[in-house]
């Protein structure tokens, strides 16, 4: 029997936006048996007002199950140049035992928020209402867990060489300098959907994060780290995805009503200034920490935020979005910021489960080339001054505790915007108590939320008040000892995790390991 | 030398040198691709290879994964053409887009008239009528210098017989000097085209607002024109403006058609006109004029700008304050090399 013929066109391929659409938002529906606003109930508190959300253009287009192939064949790729450095025993290629405390404050500072990215994205994901944006809020979730264990691996394998690795989550959770990331990520993740997502994935994520992640990648690059330069390039081939994420969402909240304008101006002040903050860590990593050094603090935040971010804050001008509140105050103070986190580290260093030491006269004439209007003048004569001491026999430590933020929970060192010389200092009283912050934009994010932040836990308060001992331990005993046992309770291994790098554990194992000279000429 | 790139789902084809990569090649020919890092590291730009042989350059393999360069995936700020190569990217398709060959075409000055005291009108009546959209251009060989000039198309296509060019003089510009006092009726001409994806989103079926200023008039008469005669009977507006009165080219032309058409606005705007002359029009820029005119609410509106920078870039502000965005605002881009070097925040892609 012969059938008929009739030739059929083949139906239009369909176009990579249309099919995205089909995998993902098509996969959505309105839920009839129970109410939208209950099925996504945190979506509106925060004010912002969503008219339409099929209006998101997705940043990427990306569906789950391309995702699963291109993670799994990344991760190969990732163990494989990993088990290559552990056998040839990488870690000893690095310029000396100095680079590996960068390492440290990263892997115990950093890595943990990696795991808190999960589950804040696995929240918002879980909160809009729009199927696209939950799609890319759970990819990024997945993402963040990849990186978080990735990290772990490096941790296990840097800790069999190099004490102050061996707990860190045990640690984020107690060390009064780890409650800087830990408070800052708690702080985005306990509140609403669309401020997390503001403050993670475009202040973070796609303003700052080039501070972060430029300056740490390149500097295991020069300082022959080619593991943790591995793990960068996985991970970057995520991060522009993550960034993209960013802008589309400020974007799309700007857009949709003109009162999300005012809302959205108030997060990226804040998390711009909680941002910032934060980052105070790396303006030290990056001059201070690095035996060879990429490039200043100071550079770095010329060209990552006086730059780009300039140029993204005239694009967002046309939003009536304009730049964050004391920007200004950022670019007085990057002449000195890395100079004051240091010294105070180096005074806090015992507390610490990485070591820190004075810079070689080499590496002082390099901060005095790259800050020559306030390094010889203002921070040089007390790195010498300490050098002496030591010589002495005399290394100086601080004995007493600092006194927090309470919004940032760094130590109060920064000083006068216009006053190097000058502590800041500023307060306010709330419910007839008073509240202590190391800046102007510290006290303005308290002024705004202060119910949030007077419920902060700030690791000296805590110890203060007896809360950072083990159980049964009893401080009325003869002989108590509250710093060594405060330590114990962080879980250190006291007198070999923090204080000064020569002549410790680390450096001596260095030479004896490699025997290269544990400070690289 | 150089290949063919035809990049789907356009259809549109570009010549892209021997060194050039994938995206240089589109975003100079107007073709936006997604791109960020632009070398090799984020896979922002990853296209399809659909036939032909490209080279990966510096693709990280993080960034190209090896099954994904064996089913012929690449990086298009890092490949460079083997052969003549067709891709599929990711871009939004337009309905209202035609996909017209670039073709040569010779001609012969037909008229040549004074506009204004800096432009000139050339009409040019082709051997054989170019087929084009409304708002778009043609490089015109200049003469025997060897070199050709871009410029906006200011008839509409249905006298594609005969193409009309405004052309302002550029104080030093060889090719606009040569336009304007070597070129004579009745001398031969050579141009080629049309280019450019500036066009009117007609099936968008929305009322359009077309935004000009200095020699930028072309496209938009030409689109406005179009509109017109093919009875369009959507709210068309255009704010036109000029330094000065005598500047004012076709404003007599947009008056009587404002007549004509009832749903034809006109608003003409000068910023340096004389106190005390006789015009009664607008004074101001004009993103100025349109923000009073419309009550600084464009929304529903599809606006189409062309102009000097410092105009386009004050009425994508106004509009974007009067809650019009990227993806209802339309212009015509020439990108140089300068452009790509230039600190640009990627929060917005076309404008």
């Amino acid at each position: 029997m012969n059938m008929p013929i009739t030739p059929q066109k083949p139906a239009k391929k369909l176009s990579l936006k249309d099919n995205y659409n089909l995998l993902t938002r098509g996969l959505g529906w309105e839920t009839s048996y129970q109410d939208m606003d209950k099925v996504f109930a945190q979506d509106k508190f925060e004010g912002i007002k969503i008219h339409d959300w099929d209006k998101w253009e997705d940043p990427f287009r990306l569906t789950m199950d391309a995702y699963w192939k291109y993670q799994g064949e990344k991760e190969k790729k990732l163990y494989a140049i990993v088990d290559a450095f552990q056998q040839n025993n990488g870690q000893f290629n690095v310029t000396d035992a100095r680079y590996i405390n960068t390492l440290k404050l990263f892997l115990t500072g950093v890595s943990p928020l990696e795991y808190q990215a999960h589950r804040g994205f696995a929240m918002v994901g879980r909160n809009f209402r729009g199927t696209s944006a939950r799609i890319a809020a759970q990819m990024q979730a997945i993402d963040e867990l990849r990186h978080a264990q990735t990290q772990a691996h490096t941790i296990s394998h840097y800790n069999k060489f190099f004490s102050g690795l061996h707990d860190p989550t045990h640690m984020f959770d107690r060390v009064w300098y780890l409650s800087v990331p830990k408070s800052y990520f708690e702080d985005a993740m306990s509140a609403g959907p669309f401020e997390f997502i503001t403050a993670i994935s475009f202040s973070f994520e796609y303003v700052l994060t080039n501070l972060l992640f430029m300056p740490f990648m390149s500097g295991a690059a020069y300082n022959g780290d080619m593991a943790t330069v591995t793990f960068g390039f996985s991970a970057q081939s995520d991060e522009s995805r993550h960034m993209t994420l960013g802008l589309e969402v400020v974007k799309f909240i700007l857009e949709q009503d003109p009162d999300n304008v005012p809302i959205v101006q108030k997060w990226l002040d804040k998390w711009f200034w909680r941002g910032y903050r934060l980052l105070t860590l790396v303006s030290m990593m990056m001059d201070y920490m690095l035996p060879k050094k990429v490039m200043s603090w100071a550079e770095a935040w010329e060209m990552y935020f006086e730059q780009n971010g300039g140029a993204l804050f005239n694009d967002l001008a046309r939003y009536g979005i304009r730049m964050p509140k004391y920007h200004e105050v950022a670019s007085k103070e990057k002449h000195r910021l890395s100079h004051e986190a240091w010294a105070t580290f180096y005074n806090f260093s015992h507390a610490a489960a990485f070591h820190t030491w004075v810079p070689e006269e080499s590496e002082m004439k390099w901060l005095a080339e790259k800050y020559p209007t306030t390094f010889d003048s203002l921070y040089r004569p007390r790195f010498e001054h300490w050098r002496e001491q030591q010589q002495k026999g005399e290394r100086f430590s601080n004995g007493t505790l600092p006194m927090l933020c309470q919004v940032c929970q760094v130590p109060m060192f920064f000083t006068e915007p216009d006053d190097p010389t000058k502590i800041c200092f500023r307060e306010t009283t709330y419910r007839d108590e008073k509240f202590h912050f190391c800046s102007d934009g510290c006290k303005d994010i308290f002024g705004n939320e202060p119910e949030k932040y007077v419920q902060a836990w700030l690791p000296v308060h805590q110890i203060y008040q007896g809360n950072c001992f083990r159980p049964g331990t009893d401080p009325t005993a003869p002989g108590f000892e509250p710093l060594a046992e405060v330590l114990q309770y962080y879980g250190f291994h006291v007198g070999e995790d923090g204080g000064e790098y020569l002549g410790s554990l680390d450096a001596r194992n260095w030479t004896q390991w490699t025997g290269k000279p544990a400070v690289a000429e | 030398m150089g290949y063919e790139l035809t990049i789907e789902p356009l259809g549109q084809t570009v010549t892209v040198d021997d060194e050039q990569t994938i995206l240089d090649a589109c975003l100079r020919a107007g073709i936006w691709l997604p791109h960020a890092c632009c070398h090799g590291l984020c896979a922002t730009c990853k296209v399809q290879v659909v036939d032909g042989d490209i080279e990966h350059g510096e693709a990280s393999p993080f960034a190209l994964m090896d099954f994904e360069r064996d089913e012929k995936k690449t990086l298009a700020c890092c490949a460079t053409l083997q052969s003549d190569v067709t891709i599929e990217a990711d871009i939004d398709e337009e309905p209202d887009a035609e996909i017209i060959k670039v073709r040569d075409f010779e001609g012969t000055v037909s008229r040549i008239e004074d506009l204004t005291p800096t432009i000139k009108g050339i009409w040019i009546r082709l051997d054989e009528a170019i087929h084009f959209q409304a708002g778009q251009y043609v490089n015109v060989s200049i003469g025997e210098h060897g070199f050709s000039r871009p410029f906006s198309l200011a008839n509409p296509p249905a006298t594609g017989t005969e193409i009309e060019l405004n052309v302002r003089i550029v104080p030093g510009g060889v090719g606009t000097a040569w336009l304007h006092n070597e070129l004579h009726v009745g001398d031969r001409v050579k141009v080629a085209g049309p280019y450019g994806r500036f066009f009117v989103r007609k099936s968008a079926q929305s009322p359009s607002l077309f935004m000009a200023g200095g020699s930028g008039l072309s496209s938009p008469r030409s689109m406005i024109l179009d509109l017109l005669e093919a009875g369009s009977d959507q709210p068309i507006t255009l704010v036109y403006g000029q330094r000065v009165k005598a500047e004012l080219y076709y404003h007599d032309e947009f008056t009587a058609l404002s007549q004509q058409y009832p749903n034809f606005h006109y608003v003409p705007v000068l910023s340096s006109e004389a106190e005390g002359s006789d015009w009664t029009g607008f004074r101001g820029f004009v993103h100025d004029a349109a923000k009073a005119h419309f009550g600084n609410d464009f929304r529903g509106h599809k606006a189409y700008l062309c102009g000097p920078p410092l105009m386009i870039d004050a009425c994508i502000t106004t509009l974007m304050q009067g809650r019009l965005f990227e993806r209802d605002i339309y212009q015509e881009k020439f990108l140089s090399a300068a452009d790509a070097q230039q600190v640009r925040s990627p929060l917005f892609r076309k404008i």
